[in-house]
């Protein structure tokens, strides 16, 4: 009886082993297939448009005419435009709470409020934005005397900065304040005013950290999809200013995807997909090896 | 003292410009946040009754209504994604935190990694090549699997750190007692790191019950009370996106009540995640 | 033998919430001598080498009362960078910059303080200072180099460069040797003594024989009070409190 009970536990044991580690391959098996996918399902495209598909500024699917340049042109658009915007505010906080702030309680608040802008869905930034931002953007148009879209560039990119602000924050709050204490009192000890000490010690200190942390914060910008769909206007034309409609990779993806019905229009989308996956997953390694470097440093 | 003080005044001046600048940067940010939470809660609160909670949306042209069908297909949808994701998740958790040696598990990791920056988007378009093109139609099923992918990477992430933190000692002293490493992790290990796990559960299921993208081309939406979900169902985000675009008025207060429910939602479950952890 | 006072310290109380950690302090520097200040841990000696440049004001919550005179200045009172600029500090773990190289660490304090300088002068300060500490010879053919590959003693005498290019007053050393080695302490040790003709030095040290070896005076806190200043001789020889006594015979540490 003794030794059956030993048995059964016994093969338990073995099994939750085998388990563990089939969890390991299936997420292996996972990835494997999710690029498979991709790229299976690309194949029509890759194989009929080739490469011009990424240089040609042409997208019609009425008359079979694929290329991706107005997406990628309106992505990198929306995206550096979004970044430019959020630097000054991304890097204020990061300094602020982590060089000044050793309150808790303002620290709290400002940490709070990243949360905040982090946690709101993204397809509540895009309703939002095209409830009260965009109007405001129409009467700017306006008053400018040009055509008054409100929709486009300007109003993606101002919702994009917001909600990326949360992700290179979090990144540089940490590396500044883990310039060491030493270094910042030595610059104190010489007579430097705060201003100078994180200009002359504290900013070169985390400089990789920093460009990490908004290198990926420029990641999420690019992938985003919901909030940019609803705010950008939807047009398939290369962007000529920030006041143009426009279509980015994830959102031009978003809005034509579930009427697509033409083979070769859903393998071009899914190769959009792909270019978007690699340019993020670009990004994203980058990101992480400057970081990993970083730690391992400090 | 001999130092030229109108430098020092200048830099002192500089300075003060400097951090009050910062400062003004930084809270500037409120006002923003400020901005949407009032919209939301101003427009949302009055239709965010009764109604919202046991209703279907009100037909074009007539007031009223609530958003039953998308309350209830959000539920589902994110209650498959999370009877998939957490259980699978802890056990790669588990395996990325104790099975170093292992030869994939450098390759695991990195593929969870992997799996956590892809855009939301893809995971709609992976879901709709699986499970939409060969059964020829939308289901909340194909919605749950793409929200469970990408909250796995999560859930593995949450159980590998909570994991690390975990002294060997206890381990050991499982181990003395005769345990075997089955009963050692279930009963000793994976319950001294719940509230980790927890926390990163309740973050994952936050951030997945916002997400829309990976719905578009797979749960779709649905004009009708649902509860199959091997058919096209509705979800909050889903409503919110459709309704927004939608020219009708009643339709955004619909919208506008989904998004502060939502909000409260999402939000509550990120403020407990954090207590959990404290 | 008469000495000019270079910093005098008056009834100097410095206190954490309710703890006191300085009681009522008086005490004067002398100009052109190393003085050391010694004591067991925890009682109040580098709260005092710190408040003497100001640097306790980076943590408000230090409480601080009384007077510390330089020349008619009450170092209290006065603006903490001009105060920083006359009175140097080197602190006990080497910490060049790691984003500068040699000669602008050198340069560091003008290069913090904003002042402009020619290409002339700054080789000539570079050239000077590294000369000073023993430095020129071992460094001068990477001197554009980063500093991160030198030795911990060569980029604690870099650090006592950079305070001294400032041209300070006063050199204040909390602890210089504590985290080198005995060839490279000894460096140091020297470097002390040749530098006090030009500078005044006031230094903290948890070494008795380095107390011994390097200092002119003496002072020994216990529990934020004075207990006893005099020359290093007499402290060393005919003590007159029973517990510098016990502390230089390592009765407690």
């Amino acid at each position: 009886m003794k030794i059956m009970i030993n048995l059964t536990t016994h093969k338990k044991n073995q099994l939750f082993i085998k388990t563990l580690k089939g969890a390991g391959y299936l997420t292996l098996i996972i990835l494997t297939l999710f690029l498979f996918t991709l790229i299976f399902n690309s194949f029509l495209s890759l194989k009929t448009i080739s490469l011009s598909f990424l240089f040609n500024t042409n997208w019609q699917p009425n008359t079979g005419n694929f290329g991706a340049a107005p997406f990628i042109i309106g992505t990198l658009f929306t995206s550096i435009l979004a970044l430019l915007i959020s630097i000054p505010f991304s890097l204020s906080i990061s300094i602020y709470i982590g060089y000044f702030l050793k309150n808790k309680k303002r620290k709290n608040t400002l940490e709070t409020l990243m949360d905040l802008l982090a946690g709101i869905p993204s397809v509540i930034y895009g309703f939002w934005g095209l409830m009260v931002l965009v109007p405001i953007i129409i009467k700017l148009q306006t008053t400018l005397g040009i055509i008054p879209y409100g929709v486009g560039i300007l109003a993606a990119s101002l919702i994009l900065s917001l909600m990326i602000i949360p992700y290179s924050v979090t990144l540089g709050k940490d590396v500044i304040n883990l310039v060491p204490t030493d270094l910042v009192e030595a610059a104190i000890g010489l007579g430097a005013t705060p201003y100078e000490v994180i200009k002359h010690i504290a900013i070169p200190y985390s400089l990789s950290g920093l460009f990490a942390g908004h290198l990926m914060a420029f990641g999420r910008a690019i992938s985003e999809t919901m909030a940019v769909t609803m705010v950008i206007g939807n047009r398939n034309f290369i962007p000529k200013s920030i006041m143009d409609p426009a279509n980015t990779l994830a959102s031009v993806i978003a809005n034509e995807f579930g009427e697509a019905s033409a083979p070769l229009h859903i393998s071009s989308l899914i190769e959009l997909g792909l270019i978007l996956l690699i340019i993020t997953t670009i990004i994203n390694i980058i990101g992480k090896i400057i970081v990993k470097a970083y730690t391992i440093e400090t | 003292m001999k130092l030229n003080k109108t430098n020092l005044e200048k830099r002192l001046l500089k300075n003060k410009i400097f951090y009050e600048t910062i400062k003004i940067f930084s809270y500037a940010l409120l006002i923003p946040l400020a901005l949407i939470l009032f919209y939301i809660i101003k427009n949302g609160i009055a239709y965010l009754n009764l109604d919202f909670f046991i209703k279907m949306p009100a037909p074009v042209g007539e007031t009223g209504g609530g958003a039953l069908s998308a309350i209830i297909g959000s539920f589902l949808i994110v209650g498959l994604s999370g009877l998939i994701a957490i259980p699978l998740g802890m056990l790669i958790g588990v395996f990325l935190a104790e099975f170093k040696e292992h030869k994939i598990n450098n390759l695991t990791r990195l593929a969870v990694e992997t799996l956590q920056g892809i855009p939301s988007i893809i995971y709609g378009i992976v879901a709709y090549a699986w499970f939409v093109m060969p059964f020829g139609k939308f289901s909340g099923i194909s919605a749950s699997i793409a929200l469970a992918l990408m909250m796995l990477p999560m859930v593995a992430k949450a159980t590998e750190e909570s994991l690390k933190m975990i002294p060997y000692t206890l381990k050991e002293a499982s181990y003395a007692l005769g345990a075997n490493y089955y009963t050692t992790i279930k009963k000793v290990i994976l319950p001294s790191c719940q509230k980790g796990i927890t926390s990163g559960v309740l973050i994952g299921i936050s951030r997945i019950l916002g997400e829309t993208a990976p719905l578009l081309f797979t749960a779709f939406g649905n004009a009708f009370l649902n509860f199959n979900m091997a058919k096209p169902i509705n979800a909050l985000p889903l409503l919110i996106y459709n309704y927004a675009s939608s020219p009708y008025q009643e339709w955004h207060q619909i919208a506008w009540a989904s998004s502060l429910f939502l909000i409260i939602i999402v939000l509550g479950l990120s403020i407990i995640s954090k207590n959990v952890i404290k | 033998m008469t000495n000019e006072t270079i910093l005098s310290i008056e009834k100097l109380n410095i206190s954490v919430k309710k703890n006191k950690i300085i009681k009522n302090l008086s005490l004067s520097f002398y100009k052109n001598k190393v003085t050391a200040i010694m004591g067991p841990s925890g009682c109040g000696k580098t709260t005092l080498i710190r408040s003497l440049n100001r640097m306790h004001d980076l943590d408000k919550s230090f409480k601080v009362k009384g007077n510390i005179s330089f020349g008619n200045t009450n170092l209290l009172k006065a603006d903490p960078i001009l105060v920083r600029q006359q009175i140097g500090m080197v602190f006990q773990r080497p910490n060049p910059f790691p984003n500068m190289s040699i000669y602008e660490n050198v340069l560091a304090g003008y290069i913090l303080n904003g002042i402009k300088l020619s290409k002339e002068e700054k080789d000539n300060i570079v050239d000077i200072n590294l000369k000073k500490v023993g430095l020129y010879d071992e460094v001068s053919d990477n001197i554009h180099r980063k500093g991160s590959h030198l030795s911990g003693g060569q980029q604690q005498r870099l650090c006592i460069a950079r305070t001294l290019a400032m041209k300070p007053k006063v050199l204040l050393l909390d602890e210089p040797t504590s985290a080198l080695d005995p060839k490279a302490t000894t460096r140091i040790e020297n470097l002390i003594n040749e530098l006090k003709n030009e500078v005044s030095i006031i230094m903290v040290t948890h070494n008795i024989e380095q107390a011994s070896r390097v200092s002119d005076y003496t002072a020994f806190l216990y529990l934020g009070d004075l207990i006893e200043y005099d020359t290093t001789e007499t402290i060393f020889t005919v003590p007159k409190d029973k517990r510098t006594e016990e502390y230089l015979s390592r009765k407690y540490g």
